[in-house]
């Protein structure tokens, strides 16, 4: 066992760092305000990221045969933290590298993987995820947005709700059901151009950030059969991978840890850190961004030998979201100026990303049910 | 960074667990239904086979004496692992064991002291060390689950042990973390098995969701506190350390309290073993100056250091 980054990690973190420096510009901090999937934002990543695939630090992590330079899982890890603590620069870019491509490139066909893969690695495509449904929201299970076989092709028929990204993206990782039944083994996955006739898209206003969450609706939209992704019955357990990869995707203990750093420095200019229940509130919030970077560093370490993800990752998710409270609590406890007027914008923003992480890639009952079933061995709740 | 132990260390942890399964580390009612279970013989097993030592072996560590101390405390029985696997390779004296660590004052009540047959002085400035003395102890009754004793006033010979006081305190901090987060654990697995178990309305207790949710919660906790203190023993880092063992001290009361909640009046009962982790957590809580030291001397060591 061994806790020390390597010195070619730290090396790395820093090219990572010294790009984000030279790269974002000086209306950044006010321009990732709006959120990932916000026209601005989005606008930004097909520039951004572009030239991050250059510099050889989108998907260094991908095989080289996919655009990447086949290198540890720790180095993506390590891009994860910085952009996240940047404000995400990739917007909603992001997924790709984190679970789409690595889930096509598991799962797909020669033909997806050439047809999809390489702009991904480009830094030029945008996707969304169509998971959720009005009526499928914890029971992803219970879906009921049908694709029915037409001769080549599937016609898609149904309703998506709370699609990441869905405005401006280009694909779909939709999920359909073919079978009869409301089981899960009736669920395939779609991968659908955002451009087919009878998708119609709309934002739903939010807190977390303009252009992130929308209404997708599809009528009888029409796609070839060769549009779906893996084999019969194998879709629950690819979804079940990319969410177990989706959940500690994102490194959102790294932004609450250094807007915590932050309210340090305007609590120590104003003479206010001296107070002992301020202090001791600043290292309980920093240990509790440390348990969550360890577990999820721990999940790190277990793909980069390969191991599939199970339960590790929903108790990392409920660390990191245990984080989120409690740094943002810190906030409103000792800064609350912070969030009217001006105010501290990363402060601002921390507080209006954070509210999302009990409730995005499965609530969180969702993860403490895995726990409790999977890491504990208790029985299923009768139903 | 690597969280697998590497081959000595996963040998070393096997074995461990193969001895946590034999008879003399069991759960067993004490006679006079006394608090704790003082195993000498599960303690001398781990000294006989050189489980304490393991800080020395290079390929295994403090952080392997982090995960048998984690190991250890999880068991109903009580050995003194702790002291014996982390400080005593630092403090540079062939103490006798078992040893008890006293933190600060010399006159205060102290777990393994009436067990013991050396002792470890923390204080603020140095780290002291004596072997004990058949008059050097007085037992103290207790609520907390260890042998409880206090230095009789005069009678101890101190002497001054060649270590870095502020590595000592880390590694002590660590040590406690990780020994704590195993008590913790310990409860947990019990819980766990008895909510398996218990029918009420039909079914498992833990079919619940109410009860799912907060053990899963505990589990997190536990999860975490396990590889922060382990880390810690890696690094010695103040912040680790005192990050490690605040974080588990905060959080102690609140999984003990849902554990005996889940138990019902079987935890009540000195016929379930349940009390035992309680009682230790109850002291562990406060060692070393407690969680609101440490959390705070988390953020003196992080922002207030220059």
């Amino acid at each position: 066992m061994d806790f020390d980054w390597t010195d070619e990690d730290r090396a790395f973190r820093e090219r990572v760092r010294d790009f984000l420096a030279r790269e974002l510009p000086a209306d950044w901090a006010e321009m990732s305000r709006h959120g990932p999937g916000s026209k601005e934002q989005t606008a930004f990543s097909l520039e951004f990221c572009p030239k991050l695939a250059a510099a050889g630090l989108l998907v260094p992590h991908w095989p080289a045969e996919w655009g990447g330079s086949a290198r540890p899982a720790w180095e993506h890890f390590i891009l994860g933290e910085e952009m996240w603590a940047a404000g995400e620069p990739r917007g909603a870019q992001y997924m790709n590298v984190n679970w789409i491509g690595p889930t096509l490139m598991r799962f797909g066909t020669d033909e997806q993987k050439r047809r999809y893969i390489p702009p991904m690695a480009a830094g030029k495509a945008i996707w969304c995820q169509g998971f959720s449904e009005p009526n499928a929201g914890s029971d992803l299970g219970s879906l009921r947005t049908r694709a029915d076989r037409d001769g080549d092709d599937y016609v898609i028929n149904g309703q998506k709700i709370w699609t990441s990204y869905a405005g401006l993206a280009e694909h779909c990782f939709l999920l359909a059901r073919t079978g009869q039944g409301n089981g899960k083994a009736g669920i395939a996955i779609f991968l659908v151009p955002m451009a087919t006739p009878g998708i119609d898209v709309r934002s739903i206003p939010s807190l977390i950030g303009h252009g992130d969450i929308h209404e997708t609706f599809f009528t009888d939209v029409r796609v070839p059969a060769s549009a779906r992704l893996g084999q019969k019955g194998e879709a629950w357990s690819i979804i079940n991978y990319s969410l177990a990869n989706e959940r500690v995707g994102i490194a959102r203990y790294e932004l609450a840890d250094r807007v915590l750093g932050r309210m340090v420095d305007e609590l120590t200019q104003r003479g206010l850190f001296d107070d002992p229940v301020v202090r001791m509130r600043a290292g309980s919030a920093a240990a509790a961004c440390d348990a969550a970077r360890i577990l999820v560093h721990r999940t790190v370490d277990k793909r980069s030998r390969g191991e599939v993800l199970g339960a590790e990752a929903s108790i990392a998710r409920v660390a990191v979201a245990d984080a989120e409270t409690v740094v943002t609590d810190f906030a409103l406890d000792f800064l609350p100026d912070a969030f009217s007027g001006p105010g501290d914008l990363a402060v601002q923003t921390h507080h209006e990303r954070a509210i999302v992480t009990g409730i995005a890639s499965g609530s969180i009952e969702i993860q403490l049910g895995i726990i409790a079933q999977r890491w504990l061995g208790l029985p299923r709740e009768m139903r | 960074m690597r969280f697998a132990p590497n081959e000595d260390q996963a040998t070393f942890l096997g074995v461990l667990d193969q001895m946590a399964e034999g008879h003399e580390a069991h759960w067993r009612t004490s006679p006079d239904w006394s608090r704790f279970d003082w195993s000498a013989a599960f303690d001398r097993m781990l000294e006989d086979n050189g489980f304490l030592d393991c800080a020395r072996e290079e390929t295994l560590g403090l952080v392997a004496a982090a995960a048998l101390t984690h190991r250890v405390a999880r068991l109903p029985v009580l050995a003194e692992c702790a002291a014996s696997s982390v400080l005593r390779p630092m403090v540079g004296a062939e103490l006798p064991r078992p040893i008890a660590v006293v933190e600060g004052r010399d006159d205060a009540a102290t777990r393994f002291l009436t067990v013991a047959r050396s002792v470890i002085l923390i204080e603020a400035d140095g780290i002291r060390t004596a072997v004990l003395t058949p008059n050097a102890v007085a037992p103290v009754d207790s609520l907390f689950a260890y042998p409880m004793g206090r230095l009789t006033p005069g009678a101890t010979d101190w002497r001054a042990a060649d270590a870095d006081p502020q590595r000592v305190r880390n590694a002590w901090r660590a040590a406690l973390a990780a020994e704590l987060g195993g008590v913790l654990k310990g409860g947990l697995d019990a819980v766990v098995a008895y909510v398996k178990d218990r029918h009420q309305f039909g079914r498992p207790l833990g079919s619940f969701q109410a009860i799912q949710h907060r053990l899963a919660s505990a589990a997190a906790k536990i999860e975490a506190a396990y590889w922060l203190a382990l880390k810690a023993a890696h690094s010695l880092d103040p912040a680790d350390a005192m990050g490690a063992l605040g974080f588990v001290q905060e959080a102690a009361t609140r999984i003990t309290n849902d554990l005996h909640q889940f138990m019902g009046a079987m935890g009540l009962t000195l016929e379930h073993p349940l009390h035992r982790w309680t009682y230790r957590a109850r002291l562990l809580r406060s060692a070393m100056g407690g969680a609101g030291t440490h959390l705070q001397g988390v953020a003196d060591t992080r922002w207030r250091a220059a």
